[in-house]
């Protein structure tokens, strides 16, 4: 572990400065984090006005705004690409450079992912500003909810970093693994909340998502941190995503032994 | 008349006069016992239904690409493999340095098994793969080599010094600060010998280091890793299709065919070995139209009065006996074939029929 903290400064130096030369890029897939949630939001927001009402179960035009700019936040910091350049990595043979390091590849992943965050938090903070400046999000929260909310979006970023990590490790054995990145994108969406708050989703979808880590990697934080749920509630979410936590870092232990002893059985 | 039998055609090392061999004998460094790795490949004929067909059921074969291999490498040899494509090389070199899990067999490398992966191992020695780079393409070499330095954990004065110490030898001044996707591609490969030096390994795998590199950075690059070889005492093991490569650095050599050892032993033992063929040079005193040399050997080259001759080692003096007798010699040579032709009849050997 000393070690790991020891190399971390030199690798987001790195993954900066490789970043800085893809600019525009960077900035693209930044803002591609802001469409999706901003597309849900007006959908949603047609929605209520459709009905004529003043809310669909219990959620107003402005909670949704509240609930898409969280998801926003929150999915920025869930952002995770290994699923999709893991095949590449893989099929290329690039992966036997990284393996000849003293240190596990993932580390180097971790740097380039907290990099890519940081960096474009500088782009996505004006534009979140904007978008609560246009939808005037109403929020209800308080101590409670800060002191909870607060380590369940960081748990959560952990949570989706690992858990993407653990499925880009699928390409050791099929050597593709995009298609997996686009379920995995699937379940986030209906199973995380996504495209919808959790609650007013049909109840067996709900029921499903309760086996799910999607949905304490989205709904879970979000929900929290607008002062939706209750300390019991969000106890039980911090819980639940310990879990998963612990259960991601025992089943990424064993499925990165089975997958170098893959990689090096069949030497790609 | 003279008759010369001449001393083996070896280009030995290039280490300079004076300077030890590093070879420290008696510390075994690398010790391979039977090591085999065979592969399970999916085959299939090309088109369009072989494709469809292959979907529902694959045919596989194995592939014996390394064979109960033994050998046992000292500290400070520079030991070049040599095979044509498909021989086992970079199989072999993959299983050293844990990129790859024998199917049996053992190896040591440092007193460590290389496929256990354990950090200790791998920080001791590097693999230079001539076509995949270590350096970020992006950047300078520069950072790459930060970046390397604090991945290996080189004390830093350390680290700030071979770092000198490797852009003076390999000339590098003017090049790190260039984005490695804009160097040449000698350029780029001595970027990659020094990146892979900068933690200072005691054991250095070279695969194809000169791959693709004109012959001026050739020669370059074999000077260079003579000359670290000879300071740090550093283990390398070669794989080369340069005859240059091997001739130039390496006095030892292991010939791999087909996953089978086919020779281990000195440079100049291999033509014994792998070619067991004199070459007789005559020298007529005035032409001797229409004799049959053929009958005396292969004639690799006739000019008027001077003929070259190849002869297979046990008939070569029965052979120059019967050209003495028969023809008005002025000057005759036996000599072992040029090591270059040797090497090359290796390479050959891969590329018929099985």
């Amino acid at each position: 572990m000393r070690t790991v903290l020891a190399v971390m400064p030199a690798f987001m130096r790195v993954s900066l400065a490789t970043m800085f030369q893809y600019r525009a890029e960077i900035v693209l897939w930044a803002v591609w984090g802001v469409v999706y949630p901003a597309v849900a939001l007006a959908m949603w927001g047609a929605a209520v006005a459709g009905t004529g009402g003043t809310d669909i179960k219990g959620f107003a035009p402005s909670d949704f705004a509240a609930y898409f700019l969280l998801t926003m936040v929150i999915g920025h910091l869930g952002t995770a690409w290994d699923v999709y350049e893991m095949g590449y990595m893989v099929r290329s043979g690039r992966m036997s450079t990284r393996l000849l390091r003293p240190l596990l590849p993932i580390w180097s992943s971790v740097a380039d992912n907290v990099a890519y965050k940081l960096l474009t938090l500088t782009i996505l903070i004006p534009v979140w500003m904007i978008v609560v400046w246009v939808t005037r999000p109403t929020f209800n929260i308080g101590w409670a909810q800060l002191v909870y909310g607060l380590p369940a979006v960081l748990l959560a970023s952990v949570l989706s970093y690992l858990w993407g990590y653990i499925l880009a490790l699928v390409a050791f054995w099929t050597t593709k693994t995009e298609g997996v990145g686009e379920v995995w994108f699937g379940m986030s969406l209906f199973f995380g909340g996504r495209l919808a708050p959790l609650t007013i989703m049909p109840p067996i979808l709900q029921w499903i998502a309760a086996f799910l880590p999607a949905k304490w990697i989205v709904w879970f934080p979000a929900a929290a941190l607008m002062g939706r749920l209750s300390i019991p509630e969000m106890t039980w979410g911090l819980l639940m995503q310990a879990f998963w936590l612990v259960g991601g870092l025992v089943v990424f232990r064993f499925t990165w032994r089975a997958a170098v002893k893959r990689y090096t059985a069949v030497g790609i | 008349m003279r008759v010369r039998i001449l001393a083996p055609a070896t280009r030995g090392p290039t280490l300079q006069s004076g300077e030890s061999p590093a070879t420290i004998p008696g510390v075994a460094q690398i010790e391979v016992q039977k090591l085999t790795k065979t592969f399970k490949v999916s085959e299939r004929e090309g088109g369009f239904s072989a494709a469809l067909g292959s979907v529902f059921r694959r045919r596989y074969k194995q592939v014996h690409a390394v064979e109960q291999i033994d050998a046992v490498i000292e500290k400070g040899e520079i030991v070049g493999f040599l095979g044509p494509n498909g021989a086992g090389k970079t199989t072999t070199l993959k299983m050293l340095t844990g990129l790859l899990h024998p199917t049996s067999g053992a190896a040591t490398v440092l007193g460590h098994t290389p496929w256990r992966r354990d950090p200790d191992y791998l920080r001791q020695i590097s693999m230079v793969m001539g076509q995949r780079s270590q350096l970020h393409w992006d950047l300078p070499a520069m950072d790459s080599f930060i970046l390397h330095l604090a991945v290996y954990r080189v004390d830093k004065a350390r680290g700030r010094a071979t770092l000198d110490e490797l852009i003076g030898l390999l000339d590098l001044a003017g090049v790190i600060k260039k984005q490695v996707r804009t160097l040449s591609l000698g350029e780029r490969m001595k970027c990659e010998l020094a990146v892979s030096l900068l933690h200072n390994p005691a054991v250095l795998f070279l695969d194809e280091p000169t791959l693709g590199v004109d012959i001026t950075m050739q020669a370059r690059i074999r000077q260079f890793i003579a000359e670290y070889n000879r300071r740090y005492g550093a283990t390398i093991i070669l794989t080369s299709h340069y005859m240059a490569d091997v001739t130039a650095l390496c006095k030892r050599v292991i010939v791999i065919d087909r996953g089978h050892i086919l020779f281990d032993g000195p440079l100049a033992g291999l033509s014994t070995r792998v070619a067991p063929f004199k070459v007789i040079n005559i020298d007529l005193s005035r032409d001797v139209d229409g004799y049959d040399f053929a009958r005396a050997g292969d004639v690799v080259a006739q000019e008027s009065r001077k003929v070259t001759l190849r002869v297979a080692k046990e008939r070569a003096a029965e052979a120059t006996t019967r050209l003495l007798a028969d023809l008005p010699v002025l000057d005759l040579t036996i000599e072992d074939p040029p090591i270059e032709d040797v090497i090359a009849q290796v390479f050959a050997r891969g590329t018929g029929p099985d």
